[in-house]
């Protein structure tokens, strides 16, 4: 039912109970109860081994799975955060460009070295973190590592392709604009943060066009160095060849500057903006508001609240109620987004126009619901081991392992984060949820967010709150 | 019951590689193979990386064929599948499996519908139960029907009518590309259709097409096989076969002149251009040179049509593409698109475009690869292979597939050798016949808007 499996014409259903059987096979018959299984086997997490070199660069080892291949990422703490202001996108178009070549490679021996070993290599930008990395086969890991560290360590930016960068940049931003989630998503961020980095989620086009050199150069000297880098390596390989190779190749790298740590500082109240989108057959909704980030006490309760209401299951009573019940939408989902000391949460909805209403409605009541009355024991018990079971199975990919692995070193989440993770989900009680939601998920704090068609729907969403633009 | 039982244990071969001390590692997974009583056909691949398991029943039942009043059809079904049967009522099923810490969900592509479960290993009993309850007695109300098609057509509108690009390429090119119907309709359908479904239809296609004989049940993951078939007799032994439908002729003709379209696109802003070839039959010796050749000049930044389209020309940042986009290489049986897409900026530059790939495909239509560039190509292909092979959901595919169209999943330990035994000249002969522009559809996407 994601959003990611798009094209494979994900489907589903679940939803509430409806009394009249049409065709009832077993008529009359008492329904079978499902069989209990067998006895749960313990997951044990994967060992990982820690090191630091002297230069301050950290390197993680995850030895995993049987399939003879190997993830190598090197995560490095600059983004979006760290671009000077107005130049919105230059650390997305380094990152990119830091593969056109190194000192010693053209871009095009890069991409026939990473071949060869089963993989390519890839670079981009997000928010907090740069990363560098590509997924081998197992023999040829050691040599993939220093090739990830070339491109680190010593990009050429070559002149020449700066204006094909550029204008891969301007392609996308114009494509990005005509997306109702992107314009959505733009405008919910701006509405939280503001002028901070956080709140500027889109580049323009003037902006592009005036990324130079040196802009471009000044930007991964000041930001591109060991202390700010962790490089992760999960999967089969030779751990001491790895490890000789993370020392040769990563040894030498200048330490560079900590972290630049830019906190924002949210504090929103109640509204309703509408981005006109002229022919929209269905709006799109976000309705979310900034909540504790993952180092806080509460994050856990509010991760239980974010499944209860609408997070990745049939179980979520905002997707039962929206889409099994009511048939307004297909794939809604609420999630907690997270940057570094920050966090909001965000239900996504693409609704049919003459419901967008009657959908706001029915997710703002149940966020309240969930706030006046604390869950069933049931109810909370099948959300607890939903989300214990997708925790084994994230910790059960090479993709997975690092991806927390890294989110966990970002959020500085102690060493026992992981290990601890599954137990202290369970021991949360229906009141310890209801108390989350009430605390973080205040009705007069609530952003409202929608695209779509202004002058059929406008009206309609007056009742909800002050109307911004 | 039928057995037969290949068991090769994942094997880590330390070959060396001249003047190099590097490995090459090589990998194999065990399959196990049963039919019972009723034609249910069951494929078992244990793996203890993990304590989950994934189950998968394959249905030999794809869009291509639904009824011809009723595109989209065969998808909307697979919504109902959710939504009852006879020992659980809606909703019941989304609970019983995620309440216990699984996942679940379903797919209609071209040749089957799958519906899959992955889940502590504990609770492999808990979804065979559940998979042979929907197997033996569908059991829904019109008012089901009704939710779920609202819930379909919000999903045409968010995926392609309220989208820009929406069903480029996946949806719109088998329907320029091919002449057959079956593969040249709207098979996510239109919305008239889907709305006008009705419940008797809905059990009459139940009837039709989930049957155990017209179907695979696929476990892959951490479960002793004993105990697994004892498990999977004891729930679907009982489940009564039928005879299914004349499968209709779903062949292509061979396309012998260049075919063009264009289509308007309101919600875009930037053109898009796609380009399609039918390709071998699969398994054929052919299928799988072209199967490397999808890798030659389409996969990874050092691929022909990326270093010529992207990095050479700047005509577009990313080409895309494959063989079955919904999809893999390995899982349809029938007529199958070669399909190579990319954004650009400006419709007039698409002759310029159409021009550097035909000097691209030209090259190899004309001179063999040379060894290294195949060897390259086969590495790629090996390491993907690797990921499709080691995931619980990806082998579990590729079993149920081998297993529902060729009866035959143990092949999925003989595709490296398969690839492995294409030649340069091989490559040449696929490339001369495939790769001919007679053989193409060109679809290109007019934005309306002026270009931003």
């Amino acid at each position: 039912m994601g959003k990611t499996m798009r094209k494979i014409m994900p489907l589903t259903g679940r939803g509430c109970i409806l009394a009249a059987v049409f065709i009832a096979l077993s008529a009359g018959a008492e329904r079978q109860a499902p069989p209990e299984g067998g006895k749960p086997k313990d997951f044990i997490l994967p060992a990982k081994e820690d090191f630091e070199l002297a230069n301050g660069l950290r390197a993680t080892l995850v030895s995993y799975g049987q399939v003879p291949k190997a993830m190598v990422g090197l995560m490095v703490r600059t983004g979006n955060l760290n671009e000077p202001e107005n130049e919105v996108w230059l650390a997305n178009v380094a990152a990119r460009f830091m593969r056109e070549g190194t000192v010693g490679r053209s871009a095009k021996e890069i991409a026939a070295a990473a071949a060869r070993m089963g993989g390519g290599v890839n670079s981009g930008a997000g928010s907090d973190t740069s990363g560098i990395n590509g997924d081998v086969l197992s023999e040829f890991a050691p040599e993939f590592i220093r090739l990830v560290a070339d491109i680190a360590q010593n990009p050429l930016f070559p002149e020449t392709e700066l204006g094909r960068l550029k204008n891969d940049q301007l392609r996308t931003l114009s494509i990005q604009l005509s997306q109702p989630e992107t314009l959505a998503l733009a405008k919910f961020r701006k509405t939280i943060y503001g002028d901070h980095p956080y709140g500027r989620l889109l580049s323009t086009a003037e902006t592009i066009k005036g990324f130079t050199m040196d802009k471009i150069r000044s930007y991964y000297e000041a930001n591109f160095g060991a202390v700010r880098s962790h490089l992760y390596v999960v999967g089969r390989f030779d751990a001491k060849a790895v490890k000789r190779a993370i020392r040769d190749a990563f040894g030498g790298w200048k330490r560079g500057p900590a972290p630049a740590i830019l906190p924002a500082k949210t504090d929103t109240r109640r509204s309703v903006a509408v981005v006109d989108r002229p022919g929209s057959q269905q709006s799109t909704l976000y309705v979310g508001l900034p909540v504790v980030d993952p180092s806080h006490t509460d994050s856990l309760a509010l991760e239980v609240v974010n499944f209860l209401l609408g997070g990745g299951s049939f179980l979520s009573r905002i997707t039962a109620n929206i889409r099994e019940n009511k048939g307004y939408t297909y794939s809604p989902y609420s999630t907690i987004s997270t940057r570094y000391r920050d966090a909001y949460w965000v239900q996504v909805a693409s609704v049919g126009n003459t419901v967008t209403a009657p959908a706001l409605k029915e997710i703002l009541y149940e966020i309240d619901r969930l706030r006046e009355e604390p869950p069933a024991d049931k109810e909370l018990k099948d959300i607890q081991n939903f989300m214990s079971g997708t925790f084994v199975m994230t910790n059960s990919s090479r993709a997975g392992i690092l991806n927390i692995l890294s989110n966990q070193d970002l959020h500085g989440l102690g060493p026992d984060y992981l290990s601890t993770y599954v137990q202290k989900i369970h021991a949360l009680t229906p009141k310890d949820i209801q108390r989350a939601a009430r605390e973080y998920l205040k009705p007069d704090k609530m952003i409202i967010v929608v695209v779509g068609e202004k002058k059929e729907i406008a009206d309609s969403l007056k009742g909800f709150g002050p109307v911004v633009e | 019951m039928r057995q037969r039982t290949a068991w090769i244990v994942v094997a880590v071969l330390a070959l060396s590689l001249a003047g190099c001390s590097r490995t090459a590692i090589s990998f194999r997974v065990p399959v196990e193979y049963y039919q019972l009583k009723n034609g249910l056909k069951v494929v078992l691949s244990p793996d203890d990386t993990a304590p989950i398991v994934a189950v998968a029943v394959y249905y030999n039942i794809g869009f291509r064929i639904e009824p011809r009043n009723r595109t989209g059809f065969a998808h909307l079904f697979e919504h109902m599948m959710f939504q009852g049967s006879g020992n659980l009522e809606k909703g019941a099923f989304f609970r019983l499996i995620q309440g216990q810490g699984g996942v679940f969900n379903g797919s209609t592509r071209f040749d089957f519908t799958n519906y899959y479960e992955i889940l502590p290993a504990h609770k492999l009993e808990t979804a065979l139960w559940a998979e042979a309850d929907r197997m033996k007695s569908l059991d829904i109300s019109p008012d089901n029907l009704k939710n779920q098609q609202g819930v379909v057509v919000n999903e045409v509108k968010v995926n392609v009518l309220d989208q820009p690009y929406g069903g480029f390429p996946w949806l719109d090119m088998p329907q320029v590309a091919n002449e057959n119907w079956y593969n040249a309709h709207n098979f996510y359908g239109d919305i008239q259709d889907l709305e006008a479904a009705t419940p008797e239809e809905v059990m009459d296609f139940f009837k039709s097409y989930y049957t155990p004989n017209n179907a695979v049940l696929a476990i892959m993951g951490d479960f002793a096989p004993g105990e697994a078939l004892a498990l999977v007799k004891k729930y679907f032994e009982s489940v009564d076969p039928f005879p299914r439908p004349e499968f209709p002729d779903i062949s292509e003709p061979r396309q012998d002149k260049e075919r063009t379209f264009s289509k308007d696109d309101p919600l875009a802003n930037r053109p898009a251009l796609a380009l399609a070839y039918h390709v071998p039959e699969r398994l054929s010796p052919e299928y799988f040179a072209m199967g490397l050749l999808d890798q030659i000049l389409l996969k990874g930044q050092d691929s022909l049509l990326y270093q010529a389209l992207v990095k050479k020309e700047g005509l577009t940042g990313a080409v895309s593409g494959g063989i079955n986009l919904l999809g893999s290489m390995f899982n349809y049986q029938g007529p199958m698109l070669w399909t190579v897409s990319l954004f650009f900026d400006d419709i007039a530059s698409s002759g310029r475009i159409i021009s550097v790939v035909d000097s691209v495909i030209d090259e190899v239509r004309t001179n063999p690869v040379s060894r290294e560039d195949l060897d390259t190509a086969l590495v790629k292909m090996r390491s993907g292979l690797f990921d499709t092979m080691g995931s619980g959901f990806g082998r579990a595919d590729l079993m149920a597939c081998m297993a529902l169209f060729d009866d035959n999943p143990f092949a999925v330990n003989e595709l490296e050798q398969r690839f492995k035994a294409v030649t340069p000249e091989l490559i040449l002969k696929t490339a001369q016949e495939y790769l001919r522009p007679s053989n193409r559809t060109v679809l290109t996407i007019r934005p309306k808007k002026a270009a931003q």
